[in-house]
């Protein structure tokens, strides 16, 4: 019996995995810009599901749940990068940093793309990395085709007003953002 | 004195303008390295999965339980480690026995010596006297 129970919840969460992957690997792309990070991240959401899966309460749909685990893992990385991206540059000062962190790692998933697609694509990452989590995450999520903006409201739980709102508000900072970049380099 | 006061006030309208010339110019360029920047989150192909995804996936599921169990069997463990360590130290640290026994005899004494050392025959005179 708590076999049979075992076999159908993994069954219930492969379908999950099959229907989700894509979209929960492509949101954590657009928030770390990096395929394997995106790819890490994913795993980590799917076994969160998996662990879970009985807390689940049927409030919100499958997919908005497992889509707000995304976000908020990505920006738990982002968190983190920051920090390590801090502590990094007060390793260097002290000089007790490791040089190969040094080495930036490939931002675009395609070799064969530009250098300066490369470093428009840092600049980007750097601009957006300045922006409220708030803003960050409903002007990337509008960006991703397969969200719309309810749904923004509803992994965000606020509502449609305030996600478009925050996506003005993300473009304008960002605009001012690169425009101060472009104007000083 | 006129001619040089025009002269004066053209001279820096021409730079004036020449700048606006100059400053159009370069808003433009940063408008469209803005532009072009922006438009790499639109341009942004979709990822597509490797198939090794899910299998590394269910692998992570699968070592889950264990995972949990070992973490679970580690935690008992130091909760034993702790709780025999204090009982140890209770045991060689309380006195032992005789031990209390030896302490109980020496208080004794103790309190028999002062009865003593009040109830004897030199105090007993200042007892009896009046």
């Amino acid at each position: 019996m708590q076999k049979s129970g075992i076999s159908s919840k993994e069954k219930l969460f492969k379908s999950l995995v099959a229907e989700h992957q894509e979209m929960v690997i492509n949101t954590c792309y657009r928030f770390v810009f990096n395929r394997e990070d995106a790819e890490d991240l994913a795993q980590d959401v799917f076994v969160e599901v998996f662990r879970s899966f009985e807390q689940f309460r049927e409030e919100a749909k499958i997919s908005t749940w497992i889509y707000r685990i995304a976000v908020t893992k990505s920006l738990d990385h982002l968190r983190r990068v920051k920090r390590k991206k801090r502590f990094g540059s007060l390793k260097r000062i002290i000089g007790a940093g490791d040089p190969s962190e040094d080495i930036a790692a490939p931002i675009l998933d395609n070799p064969a793309e530009a250098c300066t697609e490369n470093e428009r694509a840092a600049i980007l990452f750097d601009a957006l990395n300045t922006l409220p989590e708030n803003q960050k995450t409903a002007f990337l999520l509008s960006k991703h085709e397969g969200y719309s903006n309810q749904e923004i409201a509803d992994i965000m739980k606020t509502s449609v007003s305030a996600v478009e709102s925050l996506v003005h508000r993300a473009k304008k900072n960002l605009h001012s953002k690169l425009y101060e970049y472009y104007k000083e380099h | 004195m006129i001619f040089l006061k025009t002269q004066a006030i053209e001279a820096p309208v021409v730079t004036c303008e020449k700048g606006k010339t100059y400053m159009k110019k370069s808003n433009e360029n940063i408008e469209s390295e803005i532009s072009k920047t922006m438009e790499l989150l639109d341009d942004m192909l979709p990822l597509k999965v490797y198939p090794l995804f899910r299998v590394r996936l269910m692998q992570k599921i699968e070592l889950l339980p264990l995972q949990r169990k070992g973490y679970l069997d580690l935690r008992f463990a130091l909760v034993s480690l702790l709780v025999i360590i204090n009982f140890s130290f209770a045991f060689f640290l309380s006195p032992r026995n005789n031990e209390r026994q030896e302490t109980a005899a020496a208080i004794r004494e103790v309190t028999e010596n002062q009865s003593d050392d009040y109830t004897n025959q030199e105090f007993a005179y200042y007892d009896q006297t009046p």
